[in-house]
């Protein structure tokens, strides 16, 4: 059976490329179902390499397991659900495959169905994807208005032409932004991704990294429709910064490392919908496929925790830093990457940068400040391959992905400067919780941050008792386990047996009948 | 109701401590060694234990009646042990009730253990916190999310606020308050909090005070609220028992207790002043009193299980002990004599090696080698412990690399954690994903294809001393006098006094796994879920050194100089044994050595042939090389849960000269610890021997027990749902949850079949009477166990090899 997977995933692997190749050589297909371009090819590919890795890995890893048979069938169905996502051309088909891909992902996030927590969260899933398949035909029915065609690559074309967009096309972009937000857990939607690690390890995998992303891919898909609408791309920025910063602050707070993960996740997706907003849909592709390999490995090499903290822990302390070390070196990275940045436009062959992609830039800047610090023993050249190596990467792949796909449509201002408000407030509290962790401000900020701002705990509260989830079921398990019944002896009195005895009152019956079912 | 002025008296301490003293420690996944969970309870006999653990925890200390039923229908049980067993019990009619059990197909079951209800039991009688979902499971859940954040020390960047301890900041923390629907509202809530006195003790005496719980069930009550949090309250055990090595202590264990019983309190205090469900909780505290009735009861009930239980051991202990009067010592001249940990793995990879050459001598030893040491690798700030958990170390190892080594290591250990926060931090990781993430998926496809070696990291940063770094004892050159106490002591303690061979080779062991957060379990439990590495590697050095020889030689033994010690490390996953410092052999030893290395490489092959059926690859059996390239694959493998069967099996304990055990196939099911009690005048080896290698056996065999009968409790769970919290603390099943202690399902069941079949340890020692009499007769722990039936004691007539079964009243054959 596994053998059969792998085969098929291997196969799916190298259609991929040549699909990429003949692309290459024939130009861009499409016709009302199907269309083949630059993104259908990289998106297979990676759907495919995805797939391959993570049907690979369960093979062994799920062996023994009841339901291994039943886990293969359905994670093939994801992956060709998913695929069919990516190369369909008609919006019809488009929403009838990303359900197929929630349901069928549904299926393996109720692997453990004798979870109640799994049961819960995939329920919890469930619901939001419901209403995002709404907010989907919804969004359908008012590009259909606007654009009286259901091709995707008419609609983009359509919009391309016009100067300015119709209502039915400014309400169809708030559908599917709506859609894109609620199947990418966006804050406040977000806690059934956080919780789902009740599902094997490959099945987060393929999550974070074959479907969870599907958002940005189908945003990618209507560009050009989004381009022109703005409210539409406020709220992605708006959602999208938000959920980058919280959630990017929650995963340092947390404690176990596959929840740590989850919320990266989370802030990565919102990260990618903000690019999606400003009109960086090459770097949003970009973003999606390396943190589609990044997530994958970080899950499935999750096992390796232990030994890397053990390596970590190797490493003698170093001092706290002070304000004007970070001060430095936040002004010191600010001057390389934009030096970097100067010089690159410099260079033949390269477009002139736009001012979104030099906010972009700023926010590189941030990131590497922490690497040019000079605290412990961290050699300079660290610090000096951070400072040019890692601008120097990300302008090559922001050349390479807008090969690809084409910049979008200025950015209004107003969108730039919240964006860039939200990084430099992530990185002040970022440092602030470094040079003085004590603060009692910050202490107080933490538990909020660590529950999410308790947004899912209202959420689940409201959703669930308007549809509770369903109760778990049993499952033969091996080492299953093993019930008690709770019970409060009392003296019993009644004159039909002998006096010392006790009298059990079983609290919770319902126990009972579950008991050792191996 | 509030909270009245609280006073502590003396006897709730004492029953504070005593319910903390129930739990056992459990240690960090990087030290993962066995613990016997149960080790709180060795002062009962494991049956009166397993009443009160059944009626405070819910947990069985059997297994189903169903499997014994199975373990008999396959010849494993025999029915005339089941009889004498009875009788022997006095109450023979037990043994026609078993056999009924064993006889029918349905109505042999047991029923459910009872167990004494919480007040999240009866609050989830009415309604839940949130519509399917559990009392019982939130507060578990809040409990061990507080737990984790509060230990935590390599997870999370962003630390919490942890100046008022454990107890204090749970006071404080909105998930209490903001986390749940109170009925009476969050404000309500954080006043209840804020009104509890700040110290754990007070606040439990408050609250017990308020809740009116019977007096004489304070005990049970507390201990069976630590047992609803077993996981955190054994790592708060855990952090105890370190703190009490180094002769100090540590009370977060209480101040746990103190926040499962305020959430006891909050629930109460949550219902309505009048009602139904606020009567119940008035019975539920009078019904502590009887808590030690219904423990009564339940023995009572599980007289059946335990004859089942000891049959069973029985019909094993038969198997071992009708082969042992067969044995015979063999008289040849020996090439090597090789020390191996006693570890049950060993016994497979000796017996290949003694089949490979009659002129080897193997011998069973504990894998630390008797070296009290700690091992810190230079230039680095950790230092680990390279021995059981029921020692602390007094002597320190460390690497013999130059100081500019050791400084380059710092740098580039610096670089390397710059790099993992550039990964990690907040603010870069989009960055990162950005500019690095592409990286990733070539990682994905190496990761993906089939490797021999997988780098494991542990020498990052040594740069080229990473082949020429060794281990470096400094006590051998700085106090030749003093390693020689050592030296004598660990000699005599191995028997090896005196005939040494011309090769001594002393092998540790170690495995290899990757991607596994157990995979400290499959090591060296001696050596703290080490390999044994370090502990041979500095043993052979110090027993070579010319100086310690000689000051060896003034305590009275003689080591020849045509005696050359070698250290080796035996991989238990793939069956391998590597040499170490083979550089410095002296000439006169180098063909030795080399002709040792051809033996081990086919004592390598038939003990690989040997393991090939149970790690599935039987059809490879035949073919040495396919199997060895399966084998190391498999053990490179990242998505492989079942690297390999550790001690699974694990069933007896054998205290005698190899020769009594040579010519036996213990499948990998005993330890065995070499010992002459004729050579033992003073009974100081056996004394060793039963106070420090036969606890440590008994722990490893009742984890295993243990995290088999009961998996839920003692076991960690499903390794496809594990989730490493705290980079080192321990396991979440799944998303949360208690901590999960014990060991996964993956390395006892092979999704079939279980493969551990929990028997508790037989010991056989081959000693007279009144030597073991005499030691157990002198230690309180070896009279627990041995009493208590949380093990078998049996002696081996050193005259005949006939074996008798040690009883409270007497020795019986």
């Amino acid at each position: 059976m596994w053998r059969t997977a792998r085969a098929a995933t291997l196969v799916a692997a190298v259609l991929s490329i040549g699909l990429g190749a003949a692309r290459v050589f024939a130009g861009a297909a499409a016709d009302d179902l199907v269309r083949i371009d630059s993104v259908t090819a990289v998106m297979l590919l990676l759907v495919a390499f995805v797939g391959w890795v993570v049907v690979r890995f369960s093979g062994t890893y799920l062996a023994g397991d009841p339901h291994e048979a039943r886990y293969a069938r359905l994670m093939l169905a994801t992956l060709a659900s998913v695929s069919v996502v990516v190369v369909a051309n008609n919006l019809v088909l488009l929403i009838a495959a990303w359900t197929a891909t929630s349901l069928a992902l549904h299926g393996l996030l109720v692997h453990f169905g004798d979870r109640a927590v799994a049961v819960a969260v995939a329920h919890k899933k469930f619901l939001l994807a419901r209403c995002a398949d709404v907010c989907m035909v919804a969004g359908a029915v008012a590009f259909w208005s606007a654009f009286d065609t259901l091709r995707i690559d008419e609609i983009g074309r359509v919009a391309l032409g016009s100067a300015s967009l119709s209502l039915g096309g400014q309400i169809g972009t708030v559908f599917v932004a709506m859609a894109v937000v609620l199947k990418s857990a966006q804050l406040p939607f977000h806690g059934w991704l956080i919780q789902v690690m009740e599902a094997p390890t490959p099945v987060s995998a393929l999550l974070h990294a074959g479907v969870i992303n599907l958002g940005g891919f189908v945003l990618l898909r209507f560009a050009p429709v989004v381009d022109q609408a703005v409210p539409t791309r406020t709220l992605l920025v708006v959602v999208g910064v938000s959920t980058a910063v919280i959630a990017s602050l929650a995963m340092t707070t947390r404690v176990s490392v596959k929840v740590a993960l989850a919320w990266s996740t989370c802030a990565q997706m919102g990260f990618m919908l903000l690019q999606c907003g400003l009109g960086l849909w090459e770097m949003a592709l970009l973003h999606l496929v390396a943190h589609s390999g990044y997530k994958a490995h970080a899950f499935l090499s999750a096992g390796g925790t232990v030994r890397r903290t053990q390596i970590r822990r190797l490493a003698p302390p170093v001092a706290s830093p002070r304000v004007r070390d970070i001060a430095f070196s936040a002004g010191a990275a600010m001057l390389a990457t934009f030096a970097v940045g100067l010089g690159w436009q410099a260079l033949p062959g390269t477009a002139e940068l736009s001012g979104t992609v030099w906010v972009m830039l700023g926010v590189v800047a941030l990131a590497l400040a922490p690497l040019a610090e000079q605290t412990g023993h961290a050699r300079v050249t660290m610090s000096m391959a951070g400072a040019l190596l890692v601008p120097v990467a990300y302008l090559t792949l922001h050349e390479l992905a807008g090969r690809v796909v084409a910049h979008g449509a200025q950015t209004p201002i107003a969108l730039l400067v919240f964006a860039a408000a939200g990084f430099v407030g992530l990185f002040v509290v970022q440092s602030a919780c470094r040079v003085c962790p004590d603060a009692r401000a910050l202490r107080r900020l933490r538990p909020w941050i660590y529950s999410g701002l308790f947004l899912d705990d209202t959420f689940t509260r409201v959703a669930f008792a308007v549809t509770p989830p369903p109760a778990a079921g049993a499952r033969p398990a091996p080492l299953a386990q093993r019930g008690s019944i709770a019970v409060m002896p009392t003296q019993r009195t009644a004159p039909d047996g002998p006096s010392a005895a006790l009298r059990f009152d079983a609290l919770v019956p319902s126990l009972a009948s579950q008991l050792d079912a191996s | 109701m509030t909270i009245t002025e609280p006073t502590v008296s003396g006897e709730l301490l004492a029953a504070i401590a005593n319910s903390c003293d129930r739990i056992a420690p459990t240690w960090p996944l990087d030290q993962f060694i066995a613990v016997n969970p149960y080790w709180g309870w060795r002062s009962s006999p494991i049956e009166a234990a397993a009443g009160r653990l059944g009626v405070l925890a819910g947990t069985p200390l059997t297994m189903q009646r169903s499997w014994f039923r199975e373990e008999w229908l396959a010849g494993r049980l025999s029915p005339d042990h089941l009889t004498s067993t009875a009788v022997e019990l006095g109450d023979a009619s037990l043994a026609a009730r078993a056999l009924d059990v064993l006889r029918s197909e349905v109505a042999g079951e047991q029923p459910p253990v009872r167990r004494m209800a919480l007040v999240t039991d009866l609050r989830d009688q009415g309604t839940g916190p949130i519509r399917g979902r559990t009392w019982t499971d939130l507060v578990v859940h809040q409990i061990s999310q507080h737990c984790a954040s509060h230990f935590d020390e390599w997870q999370a960047s962003w630390a919490p606020d942890r100046s008022s301890g454990l107890f204090g900041t749970w006071r404080r923390d909105p998930s209490v308050t903001h986390g749940f629907s109170w009925a009476r509202g969050s404000a309500w809530a954080r006043t209840q909090l804020h009104s509890l006195p700040e110290a754990a003790p007070e606040a439990i005496a408050a609250i017990l005070d308020d809740l009116a719980v019977e007096r004489a069930g304070h005990e049970a009550y507390m201990t069976a609220l630590l047992c609803s949090v077993n996981g955190w309250a054994a790592w708060c055990a855990y952090r105890r028992w370190q703190a009490r090595l180094a002769e100090s202590d540590d009370d977060v264990i209480v101040e746990l207790l103190a926040i499962r019983l305020a959430w006891e309190w909050l629930l109460v205090t949550d219902l309505p002043d009048e009602g139904n469900e606020r009567d119940a909780t008035r019975d539920w505290a009078a019904s502590w009193a009887l808590v030690a009735d219904l423990a009564e009861q339940t023995v009572e009930e599980q007289r059946i299980d335990w004859l089942l239980q000891t049959a069973l051991e029985r019909t094993f202990q038969d198997t071992l002990a009708t082969g042992l009067p067969e044995a015979s010592v063999a008289v040849t001249t020996l090439d090597v004599q090789a020390a191996f940990c006693i570890d049950v793995r060993s016994e497979v990879f000796r017996r290949a090696f003694e089949s490979t050459t009659g002129a080897v001598q193997t011998r069973g030893f504990a894998g630390f080698f008797g070296l009290p040491i700690d091992y810190r690798p230079a230039g680095t700030a950790l230092s680990r412990p390279q021995l059981p958990g029921l020692l602390a170390p007094t002597l320190h190892v460390t690497d013999a690399v130059s100081n500019d080594v050791a400084e380059a290591r710092v740098g580039r250990l610096h670089d390397h954690q710059r790099w993992e926060d550039f990964r990690h931090d907040p603010s870069s990781v989009f960055s990162f994903v950005e500019s690095m993430g592409l990286v990733y998926s070539a990682e994905l496809l190496k990761d993906s294809l089939p490797r021999r070696r997988a780098s494991d990291g542990r020498r990052i940063g040594l740069g080229r001393a990473r082949r020429t770094g060794r281990p470096h004892f400094g006590l051998i050159d700085d106090d030749p006098a003093a390693a020689a106490v050592i030296g004598h002591r660990v000699l005599t303690a191995m028997g090896l006094r005196d005939g040494l061979a011309p090769l001594v080779m002393l092998c540790g062991h170690g495995s290899s796994s990757v991607n596994n957060p157990h995979a400290a379990g499959l090591d060296c439990g001696a050596c703290g879920g080490q390999t044994g590495e370090v502990n041979v590697r500095v043993l052979a050095d110090l027993l070579n050194a010319r100086a310690v020889r000689c000051e060896i030689s003034t305590l009275g033994i003689d080591i020849p100089d045509s005696t050359w010690f070698i250290a080796a490390v035996h991989d238990t996953t793939t069956d391998t044994v590597e040499l170490f410092d083979i550089e410095p052999v002296p000439e006169g030893h180098r063909g030795n050595v080399q002709a040792l290395v051809s033996v081990l490489r086919s004592a390598s092959q038939r003990a690989r042939a040997e393991r090939a059926t149970s790690l599935g690859v039987a059809s490879l059996a035949g073919d040495p090389s396919a199997l060895e390239r399966s084998i190391v694959e498999r053990a490179n493998d990242w998505s492989q849960v079942r690297p390999e069967w550790g001690l699974a099996g694990n069933a007896a304990f054998v205290v005698a000269p190899r020769w009594r055990t040579r010519h036996l196939d213990l499948q990998g099911r005993a330890f065995l610890h070499d010992y002459d009690w004729r050579l033992d005048t003073d009974l100081s080896v056996l004394t060793l021997i039963m106070t420090a290698p036969m606890v440590v056996t008994n722990w490893i065999n009742l984890q295993y027990y243990a995290s088999t009968v009961d998996h839920h409790r003692y076991g960690s769970g499903n390794k496809v749902l594990h989730n490493v919290v705290g980079g080192h603390i321990g396991v979440f099943e799944g998303n949360g949850g208690d901590l999960r202690i014990g060991l996964p399902m993956q390395s006892l069941h092979d999704g079939t079949t279980l493969v551990h079949r929990p028997l508790r340890l037989s010991v056989f020692i081959e000693a007279p009477r009144e030597s073991i009499d005499a030691v157990i007769a002198a230690h309180q722990v070896v009279q627990d166990l041995v009493y208590g039936q949380w093990l078998h004691l049996l002696r081996i007539d050193p005259a005949t090899g006939a074996v008798e079964r040690h009883t409270p009243y007497e020795w019986q054959r």
